[in-house]
């Protein structure tokens, strides 16, 4: 896993992002416990408190639950649906990004580019 | 929540300055930094909870269970679970490193002389065993902060007191420090607290869960620090907007390019109509505008 400090993303958002998408890719099989709050902000040099944040957003979006004293388990049957939601999530991103792109004079092909252009300097 | 602390009208009075708290509670299970610069009363609180100074007026609780009236018996548990440490600390000038070894074995019966030895060597307090033989009074500031973490972090406490640990430290030990106060909070699995004092948090705050903001003798600011970054906005605008912005703002900075200040996040919606930039803030800039809003002196 990796933190930035310094990319305006807070850590919380940060940590829960990579912890869904290991789930959802079934890097994390349900059944599992995520790491222990404590532990992972050791490991990763942040606050309990930040961890236990992220941890509580999962738990919201129901892709984990909290066991009294035991952790946060990764549960099975919502994965799907999870995925579901953030597909829908694109496609309004991206209907919002084509609506702005006509008085922007852009083409389909410069977004196309623009996108490619983004996600490898995300990758960086 | 469970708190590892509970204070209650809590006064200290010198002859100039007087530390007034009517409620303070510390959470249990987490790192909790007391903020303020120097003079706010930050080591006066330290030495009330600490029992180094019993002439107050007030009631501390520690773990809901014992009261600092019982604190000196033996019977009360407060001073085995409790480990403080401050400059100048209680270790006396002309004790060797040996001595400081064989009195806390003596002083409390979880220390574990093994370990504290273990721990000066990792920490570069000795090299080599005669440097035990070493006076404290011999030793650097930042080696008698190490002996003194070494001593706490050597016995088997619940609750760590630290006044400005990392003040004395360079830059990788104030690191390694950071380490091993979150090593100590991971082995205790939720039963553990660090209550740690400093004027200069930027070093210490991505370890802290909970944030104690001090000015002239009171708590101005408490709470989790992922509260205070979500209560407070951190705004930028154009030297232009100053004069109207400037009432909303807490700890405001203005140069010739521009302003900076903190506000309430429910006041945003009275900046509609300014170019500003926000962001959320860190508990730094949350500190430093609390502290230069708050600041006894003239600025």
């Amino acid at each position: 896993m990796k933190i930035s400090q310094e990319s305006g993303v807070p850590i919380y958002q940060q940590i829960a992002t990579q912890l869904r998408n290991e789930i959802l890719d079934g890097k994390i099989a349900s059944g599992e416990f995520l790491p222990s709050i404590r532990g992972l902000a050791k490991e990763l040099k942040i606050s309990v408190i930040t961890t236990m944040k992220a941890y509580e957003l999962l738990e919201k979006e129901g892709l984990v639950t909290a066991v009294q004293g035991k952790g946060f388990l990764v549960r099975q049957q919502d994965c799907e649906m999870v995925k579901e939601q953030y597909r829908r999530k694109v496609e309004a991103h991206l209907t919002e990004a084509l609506l702005a792109a006509k008085p922007a004079g852009m083409t389909l092909e410069e977004m196309i580019t623009t996108l490619r252009i983004l996600e490898s300097e995300k990758g960086e | 929540m469970e708190n590892v602390l509970e204070i209650r009208d809590l006064e200290k009075r010198y002859k100039e300055f007087a530390v007034k708290i009517p409620k303070l509670t510390i959470p249990k299970g987490f790192v909790t930094a007391l903020i303020g610069e120097n003079g706010a009363g930050k080591s006066s609180l330290l030495r009330v909870l600490g029992g180094i100074d019993t002439k107050y007026a007030g009631t501390i609780q520690y773990s809901n269970a014992y009261s600092d009236k019982e604190r000196e018996k033996n019977s009360c548990p407060v001073k085995e679970m409790t480990g403080y440490t401050a400059m100048g600390g209680y270790y006396l000038p002309h004790w060797k490193l040996e001595q400081v070894a064989n009195i806390s074995e003596l002083l409390f019966a979880s220390f574990d002389k093994e370990k504290f030895q273990k721990l000066c060597k990792d920490m570069g307090v000795v090299e080599k065993e005669e440097d035990f033989k070493k006076r404290v009074d011999r030793c650097s500031d930042g080696t008698v902060m190490k002996l003194m973490l070494a001593g706490v972090l050597a016995r088997d406490t619940k609750l760590l007191l630290l006044d400005e640990p990392a003040s004395p430290l360079d830059p990788y030990m104030r690191d390694r420090l950071c380490e091993m106060m979150q090593e100590y909070m991971a082995e205790g699995n939720g039963e553990r607290s660090i209550f740690f004092s400093t004027h200069n948090v930027s070093d210490m705050e991505y370890i802290t869960d909970y944030a104690v903001i001090m000015a002239a003798g009171t708590v101005v600011e408490e709470g989790f620090t992922e509260d205070l970054s979500d209560k407070y906005v951190l705004v930028k605008g154009e030297t232009e907007d100053f004069e109207a912005a400037k009432d909303l703002l807490i700890g405001c900075r203005k140069s010739q390019f521009g302003f900076e200040g903190l506000c309430l996040a429910e006041d945003l919606e009275k900046f509609t109509g300014f170019d500003f930039l926000k962001e959320r803030p860190s508990l730094s800039q949350i500190s430093v505008a609390l502290i230069k809003e708050h600041s006894i002196m003239v600025r």
